[in-house]
């Protein structure tokens, strides 16, 4: 994918631009706001990731002008701010995701590779598949192999998430979003306690595990 | 609300129509009393002149030589006189009557034995005189039919000029009254904004001449705009913080990522920069919860505020902490009792907030195998969301101090935490118009929020 960042620290700019180039992602870096919003209008790209708070001209006001002009390039917010009026400011500006800072490089990933899949519409499914594991959509059923596993409503919710989206990962933030609906930064390990019931009734009994942690980062299910 | 549309009770209790009110009845009492003073003098003076009158009219027949002269003149007096403006009777010595009415004296005055045929009395009282001459008695009487007419005169008067003036006046203060109503409602409009949090409001210009109102509508603007640029400051130097030193932080959290990554890293360094990036953690959660805290105590703007169902909400966040809690040893309940909803104006986000900051407030100072209950139940007018747990619960006298910024109580210094917990809940109680209560649970603490309901 071809990516622009605008971010002004240099630290936080390579740091990003580095990983998602390890990543495999074509990446154009800019420190400053209205050089950005020129590179952003003039050439193609899948996803800006873009501060705030930037010299010269803002990252609210580079979104408000692309959105004005038409230019529907998903856009992920880097933030300092973390308040909920900023959060929505952001979104209602028409930010894609908000993300703030600090954040760990695994989160930024994950959120990237979700905005460049969103505008895929995908086709009615009624049963996912991930290895042996089979979920049928209509009756809410799970079979490893032979085996039926009995998961709770939330449970089934939880992996149904994780099995659309196979193979990239989901932090801890982005399954309370999505299985829960809440955004918030928990200080306790809830999702952890989550994937682990999930995996005991999933992974344990059998003999390769599907849910894998990723450091750092989240839960992916690998084919 | 029904401030803009100001009905005819608030109107009626609003200071201009009150002083109009005021000032019509003075007006009223004032005209009423000069009119009828007037009235009594003049009718007074009126009266004097008619007992002059009679007086003269009396010495005229007194120069009259004879009775029979009197008689003679009284009669030829009478045939030309109307008996309803006047009456002349004399009583002759020889017993005959004279006149064209037959006026006697009794005791408590005079009475009109009878008329003359065809003649009419006045409606009005007469006003009569009575001498003794030449062996006969003399009585004129007049009517008081023109201080009747002074009356009428009178009532005229006060229907042409007091009734009007009253009418007016009550309608001209009505119609000063509805237009100070709207300046008023616009100028409270605008305050109730400004308190709800949108700094930017403005009173709209209001029409007519510069007054007492429109300098308080420019002095009420002049505040708000003070405010917003005071809480704009603010936001900007918590920005600015937030940013210099978040930037720094995301660095070495990044570099730490880095040197953990570096190929070879021995054991015991990779222990110590993961607990190094856990104290980042730690700096950030408490940096973001001392900024969220100023934000909110800035103004945030309840405009966001939607409403949101509490029962629900306190559903979902037992259900993400259930299994947290289990492992901690904990058992977390969750009992709601509302059947038609519990609904409460406000921002999801930060009502979440609230019960993140409990429960994780509860897990962490309880010990095992405690229970933590969260309810949610509707008391009257009101939603009330608690969290009970069994711990060591608060002392009574530092229940308030909890509240405060960084406090902690001596023995939670070891356990993690930031001592903002409670301080955010409070500042978001207090965003939500909520009563926060702390209350010993006998062992325990419970948390007491109650919301007013939608």
């Amino acid at each position: 994918m071809k990516i622009l960042v605008i971010e002004d620290d240099a630290t936080t700019g390579d740091y990003v631009a580095h990983g998602l180039r390890e990543e495999g992602h074509l990446v154009d870096l800019l420190t400053n706001g209205r050089a950005g919003l020129i590179q952003a209008s003039t050439a193609d790209y899948d996803i800006l990731v873009i501060d705030r708070m930037l010299p010269e001209l803002d990252g609210l006001s580079i979104v408000k002008t692309l959105r004005g002009a038409k230019n529907l390039t998903p856009v992920l917010f880097l933030t300092s701010l973390g308040g909920v009026d900023d959060r929505i400011d952001g979104l209602n500006a028409g930010a894609d995701d908000y993300l703030i800072k600090p954040f760990a490089f695994g989160e930024l990933s994950a959120r990237v590779a979700a905005l460049a899949r969103r505008p895929q519409l995908k086709e009615q499914e009624n049963t996912l598949r991930a290895g042996d594991l089979t979920m049928d959509l209509i009756r809410r059923k799970v079979t490893r192999g032979a085996v039926e596993i009995d998961l709770l409503p939330r449970e089934f919710a939880l992996l149904e998430h994780l099995l659309r989206r196979k193979n990239r990962v989901q932090t801890r933030t982005m399954l309370l979003e999505a299985v829960w609906d809440i955004s918030f930064d928990p200080q306790t390990n809830v999702v952890e306690t989550h994937v682990s019931r999930l995996r005991a009734k999933v992974d344990k009994p059998f003999d390769t595990d599907l849910i894998k942690t990723v450091r750092g980062a989240g839960y992916r299910i690998e084919e | 609300m029904t401030r803009r549309s100001m009905g005819y009770g608030s109107l009626l209790r609003s200071s201009p129509l009150r002083l109009t009110v005021g000032l019509v009845v003075l007006f009223a009492l004032v005209s009423l009393i000069s009119l009828g003073a007037s009235y009594l003098v003049i009718r007074d003076t009126m009266d004097q002149s008619m007992r002059a009158d009679l007086t003269q009219e009396l010495a005229g027949f007194q120069a009259a030589p004879t009775a029979r002269a009197v008689a003679l003149l009284v009669k030829a007096e009478a045939a030309v006189t109307r008996s309803e403006r006047r009456i002349l009777s004399y009583n002759a010595p020889d017993g005959r009557h004279y006149g064209n009415g037959y006026l006697a004296l009794t005791g408590d005055g005079f009475r009109i034995l009878s008329l003359s045929e065809d003649k009419e009395l006045s409606e009005w009282p007469y006003l009569a005189i009575s001498r003794p001459l030449h062996g006969g008695q003399l009585t004129i009487a007049i009517s008081r039919e023109q201080i009747g007419d002074l009356s009428e005169l009178f009532l005229n008067i006060l229907l042409l000029s007091v009734l009007p003036t009253v009418a007016i006046g009550l309608t001209a203060g009505l119609m000063i009254a509805r237009r100070a109503a709207r300046r008023i409602g616009a100028i409270s409009d605008t305050l109730d904004k400004l308190t709800e949090g949108d700094l930017t409001a403005r009173v709209p210009n209001l029409s007519g001449r510069v007054d007492d109102l429109s300098a308080i509508a420019t002095q009420v603007d002049r505040m708000a705009h003070a405010q917003q640029s005071s809480v704009a400051a603010l936001k900007q130097v918590s920005a600015d913080i937030a940013h210099d030193l978040k930037t720094p932080i995301q660095r070495v959290a990044v570099m730490l990522n880095q040197a953990r990554e570096m190929p070879d890293v021995p054991p015991r360094l990779e222990d110590l920069m993961t607990r190094a990036g856990q104290e980042t953690d730690g700096i950030v959660a408490t940096f973001q919860s001392l900024l969220q805290i100023a934000q909110i105590e800035g103004g945030s703007p309840k405009a966001r505020f939607k409403p949101v169902d509490l029962s629900q909400l306190a559903a979902t966040f037992v259900e993400v902490y259930e299994p947290a809690a289990e492992e901690s040893g904990h058992r977390l309940r969750v009992a709601s009792a509302v059947t038609d909803g519990a609904l409460v104006q406000g921002e999801k986000g930060l009502l979440g907030q609230v019960l993140a900051n409990l429960i994780e407030n509860a897990l962490r100072h309880t010990p095992a195998g405690t229970p933590i209950d969260v309810s949610v139940a509707r008391v009257g007018a009101d939603v009330v969301l608690t969290v009970a747990d069994r711990g060591a619960g608060i002392p009574p006298e530092e229940r308030e101090n909890v509240l405060r910024r960084l406090y902690r109580l001596e023995q939670s210094r070891t356990t993690s935490g930031s001592g903002l917990g409670l301080s955010l809940v409070a500042v978001i109680a207090e965003l939500h118009d909520a009563r926060l209560e702390l209350d010993s649970n006998a062992p325990g603490l419970v948390v007491r929020l109650i919301f007013p309901a939608v």
